[in-house]
């Protein structure tokens, strides 16, 4: 082939050559049955955690919102370790192999090689998340919060996925062997879960608050916490999603723009032409202070008035509700000013009791605890429809108070309670643990089976090949 | 099988008349602040073989991965077949190479392997399947192209290596020790196929090894590296006569060894007789300095022990043989 020929081949060819890379590395890591044993071990667990859910005693009371929460947090927590070790064996492994010269002599681009070798360590991540899928759906059947419990679980999985890959790939870029490459990646990783260790007030107020929002996994745990189990808006939890999301831009920002080029057959990175290194280092420093101020301002507190005291009424449209562990219950509320003058602010709050004297977290109850009423003219009304998740079998009260606003702080004003509705929740018997042995028994099943499969066709082939010898 | 004879034929028949294919300047390199690699230049043909020697730790891995654009030279240039050395991506598509520790995929086989690196290099699938397959064949695995090279003894695997390094039909082709834990027959094959690769492909080949017998039954050209610098460099038989020539080395019956040491030190152009490898019959004989071309003191020592009826199992002529040439000039870099 003349040099011509192949200048023209390799402008040709050089912008998919990634494409050959993971061709190459998809067929490693799964006809290989690496990924497959990862799957398979991630589903046996995911099976067994599903099945206790369904079936024990004890944990077939959390709530259904829990469970799916519980469920995806398991499914990410995986998928970010499959990551870890994939990621982390992707460089420093082919070094120790002595597999990694042969491609650096090719004329593939450094970051060609790099960018096929990440989406490969992607690759476990969607089939673990398909995985999970059918057992959260049977688990929480016919609960609304599937769709949704997914629909973030997978978003936010993915950004993590994306971020200790690159994360991981980074630390074996600069590893000389690949047991110091996992063993830093999964320190790294001890180091992220570190604060959520801490003792519940290290954790609360402004500095807990922090400290939690600049670690891309605990951030992404609240998040998926509090939009699944406790209703709230991606609004109101959008400065959760920041630690994720700078944390995956940056550590692709190192790996491709920074790292890849320079990637030589030693630890480390070699020379390049270009001035990377010192974006990609002030990136890297910038990243914390970065986040802590975006988080800052997401958090500003918002300005709220005060006023004087009225007379307000309230009622309830029901008087007792029944209902399984799971449903919801709605109901409303009418505010009345029955005072001649306009009323100060109000604020309506729902409450709830265990008749049987149990704590009740009404955080947990509802998703909306409180609502805020703006100065009703004498004689006005407003209308407020609430939800109630019932999560815990039992019997509650359920009341509503409306509370004026104080007019100063040397005043106070006289709260108001609606009557009560009586709401008894029955056990939960939502989870059908005949829907979930088949899928708990048949996932991890089928995926033995495709290893041990794999498994024989390689044994048949090395005997094939020692056999033409 | 290759006879020291076809090489030095060769080596006669092939004078270096064609514009190099690789040119090399005041390559250097340190490694933090130890150099590795003084002050290497040279200069190959097509379609000759050099042979790159030195003891370890002489540089020699470290040139081949410079030339092969894996490491960035301190100071220095090359340039392969036209191109400099400032674009390493457009040199690797001219050179092949066999490293000394290359790793395999086991779950691979043969043939899909060869297809795996020809679309590297830009052919379709198809094309690299038919490069592939010729290749297996020059290499004789044809027959376990469908294998894992899990299955692959060590020899097919540095077969297959081979191949690979010719996938792309190089200009200049590195094979660092290809011979190294092969059997010697193995050896053998596989220094018949490096001359194979030179004679019909027109490529140049660099070959390192530690095996100095082998280097000089198939190289054309040789450069000896120690500590960091060239020591020697030429065509092989120049490197030859480099060396000193003054003694000879006889393997007499062991029966035989007083006698001869008494009639050889009886000889005017002998310094010294000692008896070497204890009950091996060897004698190494210390000769007057003299021309290297000067043959007379050989052939009066011959005469001795022929007239004394001294039966001679071996004669040789220190200095005549790479190796002597090798250890000479290392020892001396080191002093």
């Amino acid at each position: 082939m003349s040099e011509a020929a192949i200048a023209h081949r390799g402008r040709m060819d050089r912008a998919g050559s990634w494409r050959l890379v993971l061709a190459r590395e998809l067929a490693d890591l799964w006809l290989g049955g690496k990924a497959l044993v990862l799957l398979t071990l991630f589903s046996i667990l995911l099976g067994v955690t599903a099945y206790l859910m369904a079936t024990n005693n004890e944990l077939r009371l959390i709530p259904i919102k829990e469970i799916a929460y519980l469920m995806l947090k398991l499914t990410v927590a995986f998928g970010i370790f499959m990551s870890l070790i994939i990621g982390a064996d992707s460089i420093s492994g082919e070094r120790e192999r002595g597999t990694l010269e042969g491609l650096l002599l090719t004329p593939t681009s450094r970051r060609q090689i790099v960018i096929g070798k990440f989406l490969a360590a992607l690759s476990p991540w969607p089939p673990a998340f398909v995985i999970a899928i059918p057992l959260i759906a049977v688990l929480c059947r016919d609960s609304q919060v599937v769709s949704w419990a997914l629909l973030w679980g997978g978003i936010l999985g993915t950004i993590l996925v994306v971020g200790v890959t690159g994360l991981a790939m980074l630390v074996s870029f600069w590893s000389s062997s690949n047991r110091t490459s996992i063993a830093v990646s999964l320190i790294i990783y001890l180091v992220f879960l570190l604060p959520t260790q801490f003792p519940g007030q290290a954790q609360t107020g402004a500095f807990g608050d922090l400290l939690q929002k600049w670690n891309p996994l605990e951030a992404s745990n609240v998040f998926l916490a509090k939009a699944i189990v406790n209703n709230r808006s991606v609004e109101e939890m959008a400065s959760w999603l920041l630690a994720p999301i700078l944390f995956a831009v940056l550590t692709l920002g190192l790996l491709f723009l920074y790292a890849s080029p320079g990637l030589r057959l030693e630890p480390g990175r070699a020379r390049t032409r270009a001035n990377w290194g010192r974006a990609a280092s002030f990136a890297s420093i910038a990243w914390l202070p970065i986040t802590l101020a975006l988080s800052f301002a997401m958090t500003l507190p918002t300005a709220a008035a005060t006023s004087s005291e009225s007379p307000v009424q309230i009622a309830v449209d029901r008087e007792w509700a029944t209902a399984r562990t799971g449903d919801e219950v709605e109901f409303t509320t009418l505010v009345t000013n029955a005072g001649s003058e306009t009323s100060p602010p109000l604020i309506v709050a729902m409450n709830i009791i265990n008749l049987q004297g149990e704590v009740v977290d009404p955080e947990d109850w509802s998703p909306q605890r409180t609502q805020s009423i703006e100065p009703l003219a004498a004689g006005a009304s407003i209308e407020h429809t609430w939800t109630i998740d019932a999560i815990l079998k039992g019997d509650y009260m359920v009341y509503m108070v409306v509370v004026p606003q104080p007019a100063g702080p040397e005043s106070t004003s006289v709260p108001v309670a609606s009557s009560g509705i009586h709401l008894t929740v029955t056990p939960f018997t939502r989870i059908n643990p005949r829907g979930v042995l088949p899928l708990a028994v048949g996932i991890p099943l089928g995926l033995t089976a495709s290893t041990a499969l794999l498994r024989w066709r390689r044994r048949r082939a090395i005997a094939a090949g020692e056999g033409e010898a | 099988m290759i006879s020291e004879n076809d090489a030095a034929a060769r080596r006669a028949s092939d004078p270096v008349t064609q514009e190099p294919i690789l040119e090399a300047e005041h390559l250097k390199k340190s490694y933090g602040g130890r150099p590795a690699l003084r002050d290497l230049s040279f200069t190959l043909a097509p379609g000759r073989i050099l042979g790159f020697l030195g003891p370890n730790g002489a540089g020699k891995t470290t040139s081949i991965r410079i030339l092969t654009t894996i490491l960035e030279p301190d100071e220095g240039h090359f340039a392969i077949a036209g191109i400099s050395s400032r674009y390493p991506e457009r040199i690797r598509a001219r050179i092949g190479v066999l490293p000394e520790s290359q790793g395999y995929p086991k779950e691979m086989t043969g043939i899909d392997y060869l297809v795996y690196f020809g679309q590297h290099y830009g052919w379709t699938s198809s094309e690299a399947r038919q490069i592939g397959w010729a290749l297996l064949e020059v290499v004789g695995l044809q027959h376990r192209a469908r294998s894992l090279i899990g299955s692959y003894s060590r020899g097919m695997r540095q077969r297959l290596g081979i191949a690979r390094a010719l996938v792309n039909d190089p200009a200049v082709v590195f094979l660092d020790e290809p011979t190294l834990g092969l059997d010697p027959r193995g050896q053998q094959e596989l220094l018949a196929l490096i001359r194979r690769i030179a004679r019909e492909r027109g490529a140049a080949v660099i070959l390192c090894s530690h095996l100095l017998s082998e280097i000089e039954s198939v190289c054309d050209d040789v450069v000896i590296l120690s500590v960091g610098q060239v020591v020697a460099r030429g065509s092989v038989t120049e490197v030859i006569g480099q060396a000193r020539g003054n003694g000879v080395r006889i393997q007499v019956p062991l029966s035989a060894v007083a006698e001869a040491e008494q009639v050889l030190e009886a000889l005017p152009d002998v310094i010294r007789v000692v008896p070497k490898g204890q009950g091996s019959g060897w004698i190494q004989v210390e000769l007057l300095d003299g021309a290297p071309e000067d043959n007379t003191a050989n052939n009066a020592v011959l005469e001795a022990l022929i007239q004394a009826t001294i039966p001679i199992l071996t004669f040789e002529a220190e200095g005549s043989r790479l190796q002597e040439v090798f250890l000479q000039l290392t020892e001396e870099a080191i002093r």
